[in-house]
């Protein structure tokens, strides 16, 4: 399995629906991925990381450089890069087993194999049980085990998550971060995780990538250096992870997460009102 | 002082609700009770005389004519001949409307195009096209079907756009970015993701119809419901007016109870994409 993902010097600029003037959102953001390696990438609220991540998903076109997965230049989505998704986007008429067994469907692997295979990757992600379940049903923590389930279902050779822990109560958000840590060590694809919470960052990753305000370009470049596998009881005392902590916050320029909480849900509605405003592709 | 004025008034209200949240378990009284009420209302307007005899007549009368009606054919027949227009309208409209629909929603240069005209003849209401299509058909089922069939497509057109505007968009890239092609994103998340609207466009599109079909009959019939009304206006029979009136409500409750809800109750609302309509 590879998945080398050479992020090659990406800008994307729009124009403002209302004031009709260019934006740069991401102006130069260059940095890359090793096979199996998971990096989160993190920056102040409205520098593109979101931006980068949806344009290496291949759901947005970059307006400048270009994504590289395995030598090959990214222009459409495909199931080499699964995504997970802050809000889900677990399909509410499938069942969960529907939902992780999809992949499969569209790759055509036949029914019986599809269900047994589902079965598992639900076993792996603690959904054992509630197979016959739908989205609905489920807890939003259990949703998300879904949809990492729905995306590793598939092998990919990179995992995208874009903030897949942000809409989760803080107790399980903690829970959760260590399962994914354990399904992933199962495959070990390529992840690009991107988030706004220092710690998370911090504790998911072997490396963090830091943007700066926009028009934003890599800021820091840092290697987390705690052992594997990592439960917050080890890592939250552990001297190295405090010490990433107080220069990563130093970098965000705030005193504590709160600070990069509060900015984020106000950059994340006018986000989304840009994207309502500028349209949107169908199929 | 405040405090002890309330609470009795507090106790009086919790009683109440006590009282309606077993009444309402009952099945019987949350489907009939409602329609007790009317009926109690209706007795005591009719017996009471308020409403002088020729405009109004009391629910024995309209009983004795709904059965005097089904012993001499007459409403079974009608009744049939309103069915199958409706019918027939309706299944071509539900046909057109959903393809038009779908047309319209997904391809940006098909919307471009019959957006403007859509707006357009929305705005020409069903019976307005009686006058030039009796010139062209005459007094016809061909009329009746048009009108119905126009009347039917344009809600579901429009609920299918939006609701193919308002999917989350992210459902379509989760499919794209798990392998599913144009065809599949449309046969696995479009279809479904759009069923809540069209399953409401299908809803108002029908009640729609059935409007237009009874206000068809009273203008170009010589059979059915809406005939059957004009007709009984015409002799001042009151009774027979109501009849037809009752007959139309009935017939839209049971397409509800036996088609409708139970559709969406296996579909958009099992997925937890809508509440139960009225309930």
């Amino acid at each position: 399995m590879s998945g080398t993902l050479k992020i090659d010097h990406l800008s994307q600029s729009y124009v403002d629906p209302y004031s009709k003037e260019t934006m740069t959102a991401v102006g130069d953001v260059d940095f890359s991925i090793p096979e199996g390696q998971f990096v989160s990438l993190i920056g102040p609220s409205g520098c593109g990381k979101t931006t980068v991540l949806n344009i290496v998903a291949g759901f947005i076109q970059p307006t400048g450089g270009q994504v590289v997965v395995d030598d090959r230049t990214i222009e459409s989505p495909g199931p080499d890069r699964g995504v997970v998704f802050q809000d889900f986007a677990l399909f509410p008429w499938m069942t969960v087993e529907a939902n992780i067994a999809f992949g499969l469907k569209m790759r055509g692997v036949p029914k019986s194999e599809r269900r047994t295979r589902a079965r598992q990757m639900a076993e792996l992600v603690g959904l054992g049980g509630f197979e016959q379940k739908f989205p609905h049903e489920l807890s939003g923590g259990m949703r998300q085990r879904a949809g990492v389930a729905r995306v590793l279902a598939t092998e990919p050779s990179i995992m995208l998550m874009d903030e897949p822990f942000a809409s989760i109560d803080a107790q399980t958000r903690r829970v959760l971060q260590q399962e994914v840590l354990r399904i992933w060590s199962t495959q070990k694809p390529t992840v690009l995780f991107v988030t706004h919470d220092v710690e998370e960052a911090i504790f998911m990753s072997d490396r963090v990538v830091v943007l700066g305000n926009r028009p934003s370009t890599v800021q820091a470049d840092i290697t987390v250096d705690l052992p594997r596998p990592r439960t917050w009881k080890d890592v939250q005392s552990a001297p190295e992870f405090l010490r990433l902590r107080g220069q990563l916050l130093a970098m965000l320029g705030v005193e504590d997460q709160d600070q990069v909480e509060q900015a984020e849900l106000d950059e994340r509605s006018a986000e989304a009102e840009r994207e309502g405003a500028s349209g949107r592709e169908l199929p | 002082m405040s405090a002890t004025t309330v609470t009795p008034a507090t106790r009086c209200a919790s009683g109440w609700d006590r009282f309606w949240a077993v009444a309402l378990r009952v099945p019987g009284i949350r489907t009939w009770g409602p329609f007790a009420v009317l009926l109690v209302i209706w007795i005591a307007v009719a017996v009471s005389h308020v409403v002088p005899a020729a405009f109004f007549t009391d629910p024995l009368t309209v009983w004795n004519t709904f059965v005097s009606l089904i012993e001499r054919g007459i409403l079974p027949a009608y009744l049939g001949d309103s069915l199958v227009r409706l019918l027939v309208g309706s299944a071509f409209g539900l046909v057109i409307g959903i393809a038009f629909g779908f047309l319209v929603g997904l391809n940006r240069h098909v919307r471009k195009f019959f957006w403007p005209l859509l707006l357009f003849f929305q705005a020409i209401g069903d019976i307005a096209w009686l006058p030039i299509l009796v010139i062209w058909f005459g007094f016809s089922i061909t009329s009746v079907t048009i009108v119905i069939v126009y009347t039917v497509m344009f809600p579901l057109i429009i609920s299918i756009v939006s609701a193919i505007d308002g999917m989350p968009q992210n459902l379509l890239r989760a499919a794209g970015s798990l392998g599913a092609g144009r065809w599949s994103q449309l046969l696995y998340v479009v279809v479904p993701g759009t069923l809540p609207g069209v399953s409401s466009g299908i809803r108002t599109g029908l009640g729609y119809g059935l409007r237009a079909l009874i206000a068809a009959e009273m203008i170009i019939g010589t059979s059915g419901i809406g005939f059957m009304m004009f007709d009984a206006r015409g002799q001042g029979d009151v009774a027979k007016v109501f009849v037809g009136m009752i007959v139309l409500g009935v017939l839209w409750y049971l397409v509800d109870a036996l088609i409708l809800a139970p559709f969406e109750k296996e579909t958009v609302e099992r997925w937890g994409m809508v509440e139960g309509v009225g309930r």
